[in-house]
C-alpha cells in the first residue's frame, strides 16, 4: 500500500515511517502544506495521514481542497489539538478517522489497518476479516476457504459484524437488521450470536459482547 | 451593561439647566406681574394725588361748586413719560364744571365713585386710559351738592416703567443664574476631585499591582473603592491560584522527566541489551504518562481559566452516554476491562449543557476507572431520571478509595495512596471543574462491598415538544 | 479682535445704509415725486419767517406749500375745523398743548426728532423750535429820569413810586386777545405772589395792553411809551440794534422763555411733506437759518449764528425760565380757570382791591 504522511515533526514522522513500513507499506513523508499539496495532486495514495498544525497552513484546508476535487482517498487526521470542535470539523470535511497526539503506535497501526481494509473492501467489494470472507452481492460466506452455508438471520448478523469489523456494532443496529422493527425478545439476538460463535470456534475469530452496548467481531489476541 | 453616555458634568449641567429654565419661567412670570403692579401703583398714586389736588380747588359759591384747575394738579401728571392727561370735574347733574375731556364717564363708574374712589381702565376715543375718580362733598354752611373729580392718563409710562422693572428683574435673575452656574461649576469640580484623584491613582498603578487602593474618598465613593478593592483581591487570589497551579504542574512534569533521565542514564552505562530493553520499556511507559499528564494539565488549566461563558445547548443524555460508552469500549485501553452500559431510560433526557464538556467528564471518569482498577474489573455506566434531574453514574467494582481521602479526591495532584498506579492525579480535578462549569452536582462514594461510584446530577431542561 | 472688526464693519455698513436712506427720503433730488401742496397754518409773521420758508423751498423744490399767517387763536380754531392744515405752528403754547393732548398730532420718528432736546418736545408729537426770552424794554428818555428797572420788583417799585411820571407811558401784552400775553401772565402769576400787585400798579398808571410786540416796540421807539413789559425778546433785541432809543432789559431776577411749537396734524392730507417740513425746521439747516436770518433764537445745539439759545444762555445764564412744554400747560386753557384769571386781572387792573383780595387765596 502507498501511504502519504504529512507531518512537520521529524521525530514523529520518522517513527511513523518506520512503523508503517514494517507493515509492508510504502511511506512518503512531507513536512509542509505546499509540498504535500503537490504530492497529492500527482500521485495516487491509498491513505493519507494528515497533521493539522503545519508550519505554512492548516491541514484541514488540504483535506477540504481534496474532497472538493472529488478525491476520496481515506484520510486519518493526527493532531495535538484535542479540541472537539476540530475533530468534528475534520470529520465533517470528510476525514475518515481522527487520532489525537500523543498516541500509541499500536492504536495507530490498528486504525491504519482498518482504514486500509475498508479502502480495499471498497475496491474488491468483498468483506473479509482474517479467514472469514463475505460477498454482500451474493450473500456467500466462506471460512478458511470453505463455504459456509448460513441461514438468513445468521448471514445478516455476519454481514453486519463484518462491515464494522474491529468496531462495536450497537445491539440496536443488529436487532433492526435481523428482525426489522417488530417486537423482539431480549434474548433473541443473543441466540443468533451464540450460533455464529459456534461456527467461528477455532477459526481465530470471536464475537465479543459489550454489556448494554453491542458486539464486536475481532481476531483473537496472541 | 451600564450605559451612561456623556460626561457626569454635562449631565449635572443639563439637569441644572432644566431646573433653572423651569424655575426661571416661573420667576419671569412673577416678575412681569409684579412689575406691572408696581408700575400701576406708582402711576395710580400720581392720579390720586392729582385728583386730590383738583378736589381741594373746588369751592362753593352760594351752594354752587366752582373750580379753578390748579396747575400743580397737572404738574403732578406731567411726568417724564409725557402721558396725555385728561381731567373732568362734574357736578351732580353731570355737567362739566371743568374738563378737557370729551368722554362720557359710564353711569356705573359714576355710581360706584359715590361710595368710594376708584381706579380703572377705560377705553376711550383717546385710546386706552387709566382713570381715577373720586367724589368731593366738602362740609359747608349751606347745602352742598357733591362734585366728582375724574383724572386719567395714557398708559405709556406704566408700560415703560413695567418694562424697565421687568428688565431689571431679568438682569438680576440672569446675573444670579450666571453666578450660580459659575459656583456650580466650581462645586462640581471640587466634588469630582476625589474621583479624579482616584482615576489618577488607578492610572499610575502597575498592571500587576493588586494591593488594595489606599485612597481617602468621600462616603459616597466608599462602595466604589471597596468594590475595586474586592476586585483586586479576587484578581490577586486568581493569580495566586494560577501561580500555585503552574508551580504544581511544573513539579508534576519534572518528576517523571527526572525519572526518565535517571533510567536512560543507567541504561547508557550498561552494556547489557536486556537492561537496555527493560529501561526502554520504562522510558516508554513514563513518556506516555508524562504526555497524558501534559494533556490533562492543559485541559484543567483551560477549564479553570476559560474566559468565555459556557455555550450551552440542548443535549440528549441517553444518546450521549451510549456514544461515549461505545467509544471507550472500543478502545484498546478498555480491552482488559468489562466496560458496559446499564439499561437506559426509554424517554430521552434533555439538559442544557456543552456536549464536549460532558464527554470529557465521562471520559475522564472512565479513564480513571480503567487506570485505578485491576484488569477484569467491570465498569458500568448508568443513567436515570430523578425528578427533574438527570443522574449519570460511572461505577466500578475496584478497590475504591479510603473514606478519609474521598474529600480530597477532586483536588489537583492528589493521587492519594495510589502512587503506584499510573496516573497523574488530575483526572478527578478535571471532572470536578467540568461539573462546576456545567452547574452539576458531583458526588464520589465507595460502594459496598467494594468499588467506587461517581455520580453527576444535572438539572433537566424544560420539557419541549422538540 | 475679529468680532470687533466685524462689528466695526457692520457699523460702517449701517452708517452707509442710513446715509443712503436719508438721502433718498430727505433729499430725493434724483427722482421727482408728484407735487403736493403742503398747508402750514402759523401764528408767526410771514415776513419774519420768510428766510426759513425760502430755504425750505430751495431744499425741497418739489414740495409746494401754502403758508397761512393767522393769529394764534385762529390757528387754534383751524386745527379742529374741517380741512385741517398739515403743519400747525403757534406760540400759544397751552393751546398747542391741549390739541396735542387731545391726540390731534402725529407722532414723528426721525433722527432729528430723536435727538431733539427733551425739554423742547412732548411725546415726539409737538416741538418747540424757537427760544424767545421775555424782556422789558424802555425808551432812552426813561433813564434820564429814573434808574431803569432790572427786576420785576424794580418795576413794581418804579410803577408805585413814579405814578405821575409813568401814567400812560407803560405798555404791555394784552392778556385778553393774545394767547402769548395770557400765557406769559399766567406763568408770571405762578412765579410770584406779588404779581397781582404789579397788575394793580400797572392799572393805576393806566398801562396800555397791546397784542403785538412789534407795535409795542414802535411805540417805545417813537417815545409814545417809555416802558414796556413782557415783550418778545427775539423781536426786541433785533429791533434795539437798529433803534438806539430802545433799550432792552432782560430781567435779572427771572426771564420767561417762550417757544414756538410745531406739530403735524393727525389728519394731515400730506403727512410725508409735513414731516419733511418739521424735520427741516429742526434740522441743522433750518435751525441755522433761524439763528442767522430771523430774530428767533434757535434751539438745536451746535448751531452757529447770532441768535442761538446757547449764546443767550451764555450771556444771561440761569435766569432764563422756559415755559415748560408739559401737561401743566393744560391748566391755562381750562375755560373756568381762564375766565377766573381774566376776571381777576380786570379787577386788579381796575383797582378793585376788595375783589382782588377776595380772589387771592
Amino acid at each position: 500500500m502507498r501511504l502519504l504522511v504529512v507531518e512537520d515533526d521529524s521525530l514523529i514522522s520518522r517513527s511513523l515511517t518506520q512503523a508503517l513500513t514494517s507493515l509492508g507499506n510504502t511511506v512518503e513523508t512531507f513536512s509542509t502544506y505546499r509540498t504535500a499539496k503537490e504530492a497529492i495532486h500527482q500521485g495516487a495514495f491509498d491513505l493519507l495521514l494528515l497533521d493539522l498544525g503545519l508550519p505554512d497552513g492548516d491541514g484541514l484546508g488540504l483535506l477540504e481542497e481534496m474532497r472538493e476535487r472529488g478525491d476520496s482517498t481515506p484520510v486519518l487526521i493526527l493532531t495535538a489539538r484535542d479540541n472537539l470542535d476540530d475533530r468534528v470539523r475534520g470529520l465533517d470535511l470528510g476525514a475518515d478517522d481522527y487520532l489525537a497526539k500523543p498516541f500509541q503506535l499500536a492504536e495507530l497501526e490498528a486504525r491504519v489497518r482498518a482504514l486500509l481494509r475498508r479502502s480495499q473492501q471498497r475496491t474488491e467489494n468483498l468483506l473479509r476479516l482474517g479467514p472469514l470472507m463475505f460477498d454482500p452481492a451474493t450473500g456467500a460466506a466462506s471460512l478458511d476457504g470453505c463455504a459456509l452455508s448460513l441461514p438468513h438471520r445468521e448471514r445478516l448478523l455476519v454481514e453486519s459484524l463484518l462491515v464494522h469489523a474491529g468496531n462495536i456494532v450497537p445491539r440496536e443496529t443488529l436487532e433492526s437488521r435481523l428482525f426489522g422493527f417488530g417486537e423482539v425478545g431480549s434474548n433473541a439476538l443473543e441466540v443468533y450470536v451464540s450460533r455464529v460463535r459456534k461456527r467461528l470456534k477455532g477459526s481465530g475469530l470471536r464475537i465479543r459482547t459489550f454489556r448494554g452496548l453491542g458486539y464486536r467481531l475481532e481476531e483473537e489476541q496472541g | 451593561m451600564i450605559v451612561v453616555t456623556g460626561s457626569l458634568k454635562r449631565r449635572m449641567a443639563a439637569w441644572l439647566l432644566v431646573t433653572v429654565i423651569g424655575l426661571g419661567a416661573l420667576l419671569m412670570i412673577e416678575a412681569w406681574v409684579s412689575s406691572r403692579q408696581a408700575a400701576d401703583r406708582a402711576f395710580d398714586a400720581q392720579l390720586e394725588a392729582a385728583a386730590l389736588s383738583i378736589s381741594e380747588a373746588v369751592q362753593w359759591q352760594d351752594g354752587r361748586p366752582e373750580v379753578v384747575i390748579p396747575v400743580s394738579a397737572l404738574q403732578i401728571l406731567a411726568t417724564s413719560s409725557q402721558e396725555r392727561v385728561f381731567y373732568a370735574v362734574l357736578d351732580s347733574q353731570e355737567r362739566r364744571l371743568s374738563s378737557n375731556w370729551e368722554v362720557t364717564i359710564p353711569q356705573a363708574l359714576r355710581d360706584s365713585v359715590r361710595k368710594a374712589p376708584l381706579e380703572t381702565a377705560l377705553h376711550t376715543a383717546y385710546g386706552e386710559l387709566r382713570v381715577y375718580g373720586r367724589e368731593v362733598s366738602a362740609p359747608g354752611w349751606v347745602s352742598q351738592e357733591p362734585v366728582q373729580v375724574w383724572v386719567g392718563h395714557t398708559l405709556g409710562g406704566r408700560q415703560t416703567l413695567a418694562l424697565t422693572l421687568f428688565k431689571q428683574a431679568v438682569s438680576r435673575f440672569l446675573a444670579m443664574v450666571l453666578l450660580a452656574g459659575v459656583l456650580m461649576a466650581l462645586t462640581i469640580r471640587v466634588a469630582l476631585m476625589p474621583l479624579r484623584r482616584l482615576r489618577h491613582q488607578l492610572r499610575l498603578r502597575e498592571a500587576d499591582d493588586m494591593r488594595p487602593l489606599d485612597a481617602e474618598v468621600p462616603k459616597e465613593m466608599h462602595e466604589l473603592v471597596q468594590t475595586l478593592d474586592q476586585l483586586f483581591t479576587r484578581q490577586r487570589e486568581g493569580r495566586e491560584v494560577l501561580l500555585r497551579f503552574t508551580a504544581d504542574a511544573s513539579h508534576q512534569l519534572k518528576t517523571p522527566l527526572a525519572g526518565l533521565q535517571t533510567i536512560s542514564e543507567l541504561a547508557l552505562r550498561s552494556s547489557d541489551p536486556g537492561q537496555w530493553r527493560a529501561a526502554l520499556e520504562e522510558v516508554h511507559g513514563s513518556a506516555e504518562r508524562t504526555s497524558r499528564l501534559a494533556g490533562q494539565l492543559l485541559s484543567l488549566a483551560r477549564l479553570r481559566h476559560l474566559d468565555d461563558a459556557p455555550q450551552r445547548q440542548r443535549v440528549e443524555l441517553c444518546g450521549l452516554m451510549r456514544d461515549v460508552a461505545l467509544e471507550w469500549a472500543g478502545r484498546d485501553e478498555a480491552n482488559r476491562h468489562d466496560l458496559g452500559l446499564d439499561t437506559l431510560p426509554t424517554q430521552p433526557l434533555w439538559v442544557e449543557a456543552e456536549a464536549w464538556a460532558l464527554r470529557e467528564l465521562i471520559g475522564n471518569v472512565i479513564d480513571n476507572a480503567l487506570r485505578y482498577t485491576p484488569a477484569g474489573s467491570s465498569i458500568t455506566l448508568g443513567l436515570r431520571r430523578e425528578e427533574n434531574e438527570g443522574c449519570l453514574t460511572i461505577r466500578d467494582d475496584g478497590p475504591g478509595v479510603p473514606e478519609e481521602q474521598l474529600e480530597r479526591l477532586c483536588r489537583p495532584f492528589e493521587r492519594l495512596g495510589r502512587q503506584g498506579t499510573e496516573g497523574s492525579g488530575l483526572g478527578m480535578a478535571i471532572v470536578d471543574s467540568i461539573a462546576r462549569r456545567l452547574g452539576g452536582h458531583l458526588k464520589v462514594a465507595n460502594l459496598s462491598p467494594s468499588g467506587l461510584v461517581v455520580e453527576l446530577r444535572l438539572r433537566l431542561a424544560e420539557e419541549e415538544a422538540s | 479682535m475679529t468680532a470687533l472688526r466685524i462689528s466695526l464693519a457692520a457699523t460702517v455698513l449701517l452708517a452707509i445704509g442710513l446715509a443712503s436712506t436719508w438721502l433718498v427720503v430727505e433729499r430725493p433730488k434724483g427722482s421727482v415725486p408728484p407735487p403736493s401742496k403742503l398747508v402750514i397754518a402759523a401764528a408767526l409773521d410771514e415776513a419774519v419767517v420768510a428766510p426759513l420758508l425760502e430755504a425750505f423751498g430751495r431744499a425741497y423744490p418739489h414740495i409746494q406749500f401754502e403758508y397761512r399767517d393767522r393769529s394764534s387763536l385762529e390757528v387754534d380754531r383751524s386745527v379742529t375745523e374741517g380741512n385741517p392744515p398739515d403743519v400747525v405752528i403757534s406760540s400759544a403754547m397751552p393751546w398747542q398743548m391741549a390739541q396735542v393732548n387731545a391726540g390731534l398730532a402725529r407722532r414723528l420718528d426721525s433722527e432729528e426728532i430723536l435727538n431733539w432736546p427733551e425739554w423742547a418736545k412732548w411725546r415726539d408729537e409737538v416741538f418747540g423750535f424757537t427760544f424767545e426770552p421775555i424782556v422789558m424794554a424802555y425808551h432812552l428818555e426813561l433813564s434820564r429820569h429814573v434808574l431803569p428797572p432790572e427786576t420785576h420788583a424794580d418795576l413794581l417799585e418804579l410803577l408805585d413810586s413814579r405814578q405821575n411820571l409813568l401814567r400812560g407811558r407803560v405798555v404791555t401784552y394784552s392778556p385778553f386777545n393774545s394767547g402769548i400775553g395770557y400765557t406769559l401772565f399766567q406763568q408770571d402769576a405762578r412765579y410770584s405772589s406779588r404779581f397781582w400787585d404789579l397788575v394793580t400798579s400797572m392799572g393805576r398808571v393806566e398801562t396800555e395792553a397791546l397784542e403785538n410786540t412789534q407795535r409795542m416796540l414802535e411805540g417805545i421807539d417813537s417815545g409814545r411809551y417809555w416802558l414796556g413789559y413782557n415783550l418778545l425778546g427775539s423781536y426786541a433785541l433785533v429791533y434795539a440794534q437798529e433803534h438806539p432809543n430802545v433799550i432792552v432789559q432782560i430781567p435779572t431776577d427771572y426771564s420767561l422763555v417762550m417757544m414756538r411749537m410745531v406739530f403735524v396734524h393727525r389728519d394731515a392730507p400730506h403727512p410725508a411733506a409735513a414731516t419733511t417740513f418739521v424735520n427741516f425746521l429742526l434740522s441743522e439747516e433750518g435751525q441755522g437759518v433761524l439763528a442767522g436770518q430771523t430774530p428767533m433764537f434757535s434751539i438745536r445745539p451746535g448751531i452757529k449764528g447770532p441768535y442761538t439759545a446757547a449764546r443767550l444762555l451764555g450771556q444771561v445764564g440761569d435766569r432764563l425760565y422756559p415755559i415748560p412744554i408739559n401737561a401743566s400747560l393744560l391748566a391755562f386753557v381750562d375755560p373756568a380757570r381762564r375766565e377766573a384769571f381774566i376776571e381777576h386781572w380786570r379787577q386788579a387792573f381796575s383797582g378793585d382791591r376788595e375783589a382782588v383780595d377776595e380772589r387771592h387765596e
